[in-house]
């Protein structure tokens, strides 16, 4: 009976202080919606509440000033054709580090995963001048070939783990069937390691989607930044119109955390999955 | 080498001659290095060739521009002598680093516990606490300095709806509290993950363990102290060590937006001093010294904290 009541009592508590950090996670992206929506002056009167009506020359206002359009071109070609290139190049690397035998094969694996213990951030200098000697400063080549990069230890670390634990029989029985090297790996190994693409592609699209660092050092011209680049860009320029920054980052946030609420399990298992194996 | 081959391969090896596979071996090879080249090509022209010209530069005077001059190791000496923006980047590098893996860790914890109850609507709190993981930092960052700002911010306004008008400072614009505010909001962006890196670890834990410990009398203080934490052990390397490291290397954004590394350089860190040597002053070669610098920090205490951690018991993996 006691104790029944005592874990009542700590599942009270525990509710409490759950609530008290939700709202502390939450409520400032739902200031800034709600934020959204108000006129400017009733944003500086009540700055707590609700709006009082559904206020959307905001947005379209935001979307123009800060280019949105545009940046988000840009965001989505970078993103994709940095993970296109990614899952290419590391699949076939991984695939062949894993499972052929050939000389230097183990230190060519060594290689890859030392280059994830180097971090990127502090060879940025030497990056910029490594692009600016291949006359790719201020291009989205630029930042695709670059995060495409950044993301290969990672990548084939994981899909390496992955590659090993599967078994071999089915690629023998394959090979002994006459098939190729290329039509074992496309109509064989690829559909197995689906699962460690999906991790590949949640965490390093994410993490494309949302990189800020190469892409200020990289890229001036206004008409080939992303988004992240794009909004500190738009928020430095202009001073004080809050309710239009507010709509920005709205439209700017909305579909991510959309994303996030529909395939919750999948990002939660791969970016804990990625930060272990890591 | 062939060995292997043979076992890897033992019945299709079987079947063929020792010449046969000889060839075979030799395509293989072929094979096998025609699949690793691109991606060696873009881990050879982006990662590791600037980690080596990165060196050379550290060594030079260099704007970028004109010609190259050797100058031996005065850049470094230039960094522990003469700079003391440097010298105070360094320290509040080091500062942010540890403030931000122990506010990290124990609320990761903390929140771990309550969440791995198994009590009505949890899913919703941990999909709540997990949301600011998924925000970019440039999100993150614009959205807090707005919460800072002393005029209109939610802090300010939340501090007046309750009398407190006298609390009201700005938080991101005076140098004693800026890298302080700038810590709350990384740990605010990561909590929840590592809480859910802690509830791994929680639910890895045997049910019966604590069933045991209760039979015996163990109070519930006990149990969270010889079950729960050394259990955890692994986990918390992990988390920890992910803390640490981004603490020092993956600063920037945050600080960038934040603040620029203001107040009087109250914030600024490594990465902040560096991009604005190389890309204000034009200071290559020193810029590219300090980030070695960082470099070897990082992968010395690394290496420390590894060690240190598996002595202290039998952790580890």
């Amino acid at each position: 009976m006691g104790m029944r009541a005592g874990a009542r009592l700590g599942n009270g508590a525990a509710y409490l202080i759950l609530a008290l950090f939700s709202v502390l996670t939450v409520y400032p992206i739902l200031w800034v919606f709600l934020g959204s929506f108000k006129e400017t002056n009733e944003f500086y009167n009540h700055i707590w509440g609700l709006p009082a009506s559904l206020n959307w020359d905001n947005y379209v206002r935001a979307w123009e000033m800060a280019q949105i359009g545009t940046r988000m071109v840009n965001s989505v070609i970078v993103t994709v054709s940095a993970l296109a290139i990614l899952l290419v190049v590391s699949t076939t690397a991984a695939y062949a580090l894993s499972r052929l035998r050939f000389p230097g094969v183990t230190v060519l694996y060594a290689l890859f995963l030392a280059s994830m213990m180097i971090p990127s951030e502090t060879t940025v200098i030497p990056l910029f001048l490594t692009v600016k000697e291949m006359g790719l400063l201020n291009t989205r080549l630029a930042l695709i070939l670059t995060y495409a990069a950044g993301g290969l230890a990672f990548s084939i670390v994981t899909l390496h783990a992955f590659l090993k634990s599967i078994p071999h029989e089915p690629e023998e029985a394959a090979l002994v069937d006459g098939a190729n090297r290329l039509q074992v790996f496309a109509h064989v190994i690829l559909p197995l390691v689906r699962p460690a693409l999906a991790t590949v592609v949640i965490i390093q699209g994410m993490h494309f989607w949302n990189e800020f660092f190469l892409a200020l050092i990289f890229v001036r011209d206004v008409a080939l930044q992303t988004l992240p680049l794009g909004m500190t860009q738009f928020f430095f320029q202009y001073t004080s119109d809050w309710t239009l920054y507010f709509a920005a980052l709205s439209i700017v946030t909305a579909p991510v955390i959309a994303l996030f609420v529909a395939m919750q399990r999948q990002f939660v298992d791969g970016l804990t999955a990625g930060a272990v194996k890591g | 080498m062939a060995k292997q081959l043979e076992t890897t391969r033992g019945a299709v090896g079987a079947l063929r001659t020792g010449k046969r596979r000889g060839a075979a071996a030799r395509r293989t090879a072929v094979e096998g290095y025609a699949l690793v080249l691109p991606a060696l090509l873009l881990l050879a022209v982006f990662i590791l060739y600037p980690i080596l010209y990165g060196l050379y530069i550290s060594f030079h005077k260099w704007d970028g521009f004109s010609a190259m001059t050797f100058v031996g190791w005065r850049n470094y000496v230039k960094a522990f002598t003469s700079d003391s923006v440097f010298h105070q980047a360094a320290r509040n590098t080091a500062l942010y680093a540890v403030a931000i893996t122990i506010g990290k860790n124990v609320f990761g914890l903390l929140l771990a516990l309550l969440v791995s109850r198994k009590i009505r609507g949890i899913l919703f709190f941990r999909t709540a606490l997990f949301v600011p993981v998924t925000l970019s930092y440039v999100v993150v960052g614009l959205l807090w300095a707005w919460i800072y700002n002393p005029s209109f911010g939610l802090v300010a306004s939340g501090l007046e709806a309750l009398g407190l008008e006298n609390w009201v400072y700005p938080w991101l614009g005076s140098a004693s509290t800026a890298l302080w505010a700038v810590v709350a909001v990384e740990v605010w962006k990561w909590a929840g993950f590592h809480m859910v890196l802690f509830l791994g670890g929680l639910q890895a834990i045997p049910a019966d363990l604590y069933e045991a410990a209760i039979v015996d009398g163990a109070s519930p203080w006990a149990r969270f102290r010889s079950i729960t934490l050394p259990l955890l052990k692994p986990i918390t390397f992990i988390s920890v060590f992910l803390a640490l490291n981004g603490g020092f290397v993956r600063n920037f954004d945050l600080i960038y937006i934040m603040t620029g590394g203001g107040p009087n350089h109250s914030t600024e860190v490594v990465l902040t001093h560096m991009v604005s040597e190389a890309f204000q002053r034009g200071n290559l070669g020193y810029s590219s010294a300090m980030g070695y610098l960082l470099f070897l920090t990082v992968a010395v205490l690394i290496l420390v904290y590894a060690r240190t951690f598996n002595r202290g018991g039998e952790g580890g993996r």
